[in-house]
């Protein structure tokens, strides 16, 4: 009986809340790295510019996936190297990337497979423009500043090439790769 | 078939015969097109019965539509007549989601993609701006819309003293006059950018600054002290190489997400992913013996609160 009531929250589907701070020690990587952020000053500019944009027509259908969650998924995908899928996978399993993503309690659901869909993810990078951008890195670097952190006293600056990471499929490149294919 | 580039560095042939097959038909399909399009911005003006929002959609539709045409005829037309291609310009004729650039390596995969501009810290590598143009336009170009976003991110902390722009360095590619005089303008001093191949001098005598400062007409506004730091701190390629090392590490190397747009979310966010990370390491004191000297001396020291408000004794 004790076993059973054990496992409730496995085979009902809720139980009690889980404390996602005690599952991420402080020395964490992925915690020290989500601390740095000024999250609240951040969504906050995200939801402003948003608001701006994109007005809601109205207020009924679900709920939707906080912005932080977003916003912190899409930095996390670039801090370790993941693709949408995998950041994706991982916010339902891996507790430091919840712990980034702002989610503190976690009631375990095991019929649901994942909390952010990937297309979610492809939206809201979607809509993110490059004024907002700017604001974002300024609001970082002011945050930075502020600590006493940083300072912008003396300055570098250079370019870098970024090159194409994929190219639309034409005509000429499947024939030049077929022509390839059948030489070698 | 046509090739562009050289031989040595990977073929880089176009089938001229299957492009041309291709867009003649694509040709024959849109030439209606631009009469198409003004008919139907004329009837747009006409309908009252549409919001404004939707009238200024239909016409960004159409004017984009009669646009795409217009390249694919423009390029056409160069492809076709045997006009010669500039080296490394072209790989794929219709697609308007790429941008050249011409620097870098020669006729290579990295001939198309983007060229951002970053300003850091040149201490611990902080972004403080980025900025993703579109093409390739010159190294000096970067400069002023970059330190204007600095100077907004300045603007936004709310300390008493708020920090300033003291001096810049860059390489040799944003030697030029007239940048020279705005930074000037501005109250900056340019001894980190080169004028000539020649080393900076890390360690300038007494003299040496005096010139400096009357040179850039900031003998009341700079000190001889900021002076020194400024020269300390000229441009020093492997600093930025490791800046840069450290986005490419984290994606930046290739542009995955689409159009313009894209490229700036990516790099925007990597450049964010990247300034955590290094706020870590500031805070770990994990900084080489050169940056925590340079923080010392801009009074960035790492302070141990924690030692401070709990003594041993």
């Amino acid at each position: 009986m004790h076993f059973v009531r054990y496992l409730q929250h496995w085979l009902g589907g809720t139980g009690a809340h889980l404390q996602v701070t005690d599952f991420v020690p402080v020395m964490h990587p992925i915690r020290q790295w989500a601390d740095t952020f000024p999250w609240a000053a951040l969504v906050s500019a995200i939801e402003q510019s948003f608001d701006q944009r994109f007005p809601k027509k109205s207020p009924r259908g679900r709920r939707p996936v906080p912005l932080r969650v977003l916003f912190a998924l899409e930095l996390l995908k670039h801090e370790l190297g993941a693709s949408d899928e995998d950041i994706c996978h991982r916010l339902r399993t891996d507790f430091a990337v919840m712990y980034a993503c702002g989610l503190r309690d976690y009631q375990v659901n095991p019929s649901q497979a994942h909390f952010v869909l990937p297309e979610t993810l492809c939206e809201f990078r979607s809509r993110i423009d490059e004024t907002l951008m700017d604001e974002l890195i300024a609001l970082q670097a002011a945050a930075a500043m502020e600590a006493g952190l940083v300072s912008p006293a003396h300055l570098v600056i250079d370019t870098f090439p970024c090159e194409q990471g994929s190219q639309r499929v034409t005509d000429a490149t499947t024939l030049y790769k077929a022509q390839k294919k059948r030489s070698s | 078939m046509r090739c562009f580039g050289r031989q040595c560095r990977g073929h880089g042939h176009v089938f001229v015969k299957l492009v041309r097959q291709t867009e003649q038909k694509l040709l024959a399909l849109g030439e209606p097109i631009t009469a198409l399009g003004q008919h139907a911005q004329q009837l747009l003006a006409q309908a009252t019965a549409l919001s404004d929002a939707t009238r200024e959609r239909f016409a960004e539709a159409f004017t984009a539509a009669m646009r795409s045409h217009a390249h694919i005829r423009q390029q056409s037309t160069r492809l076709i007549h045997g006009q010669k291609l500039r080296h490394c310009k072209l790989v794929n004729a219709y697609d308007l989601t790429i941008a050249p650039i011409l620097k870098g390596k020669s006729n290579c995969p990295t001939q198309f993609g983007r060229k951002p501009g970053i300003m850091s810290d040149p201490a611990t590598g902080f972004l403080f701006a980025i900025r993703v143009p579109e093409g390739n336009p010159s190294d000096p170009s970067y400069v002023l819309p970059l330190l204007d976003n600095v100077q907004k991110a300045i603007e936004r902390v709310t300390t008493p003293q708020r920090p300033r722009v003291h001096s810049m360095a860059g390489d040799l590619g944003i030697n030029d006059t007239a940048l020279r005089q705005a930074l000037h303008a501005r109250g900056i001093l340019t001894v980190g950018i080169p004028k000539t191949v020649a080393p900076l001098t890390p360690n300038p005598s007494p003299e040496e600054v005096l010139d400096i400062l009357n040179e850039a007409g900031l003998n009341r506004q700079r000190t001889p002290h900021q002076v020194h730091l400024a020269c300390a701190c000229g441009y020093s390629r492997p600093v930025v190489e490791s800046h840069i090392a450290s986005l490419l590490s984290r994606g930046a190397g290739q542009v995955r997400y689409k159009g313009h747009p894209g490229a700036v979310v990516q790099l925007g966010m990597t450049a964010m992913a990247h300034n955590g990370a290094v706020v870590v390491r500031i805070r770990q004191q994990r900084l080489s013996k050169r940056a925590q000297k340079f923080r010392r001396l801009l009074g960035l020291r790492h302070r141990k609160i924690n030692e401070i408000n709990n003594p041993k004794n």
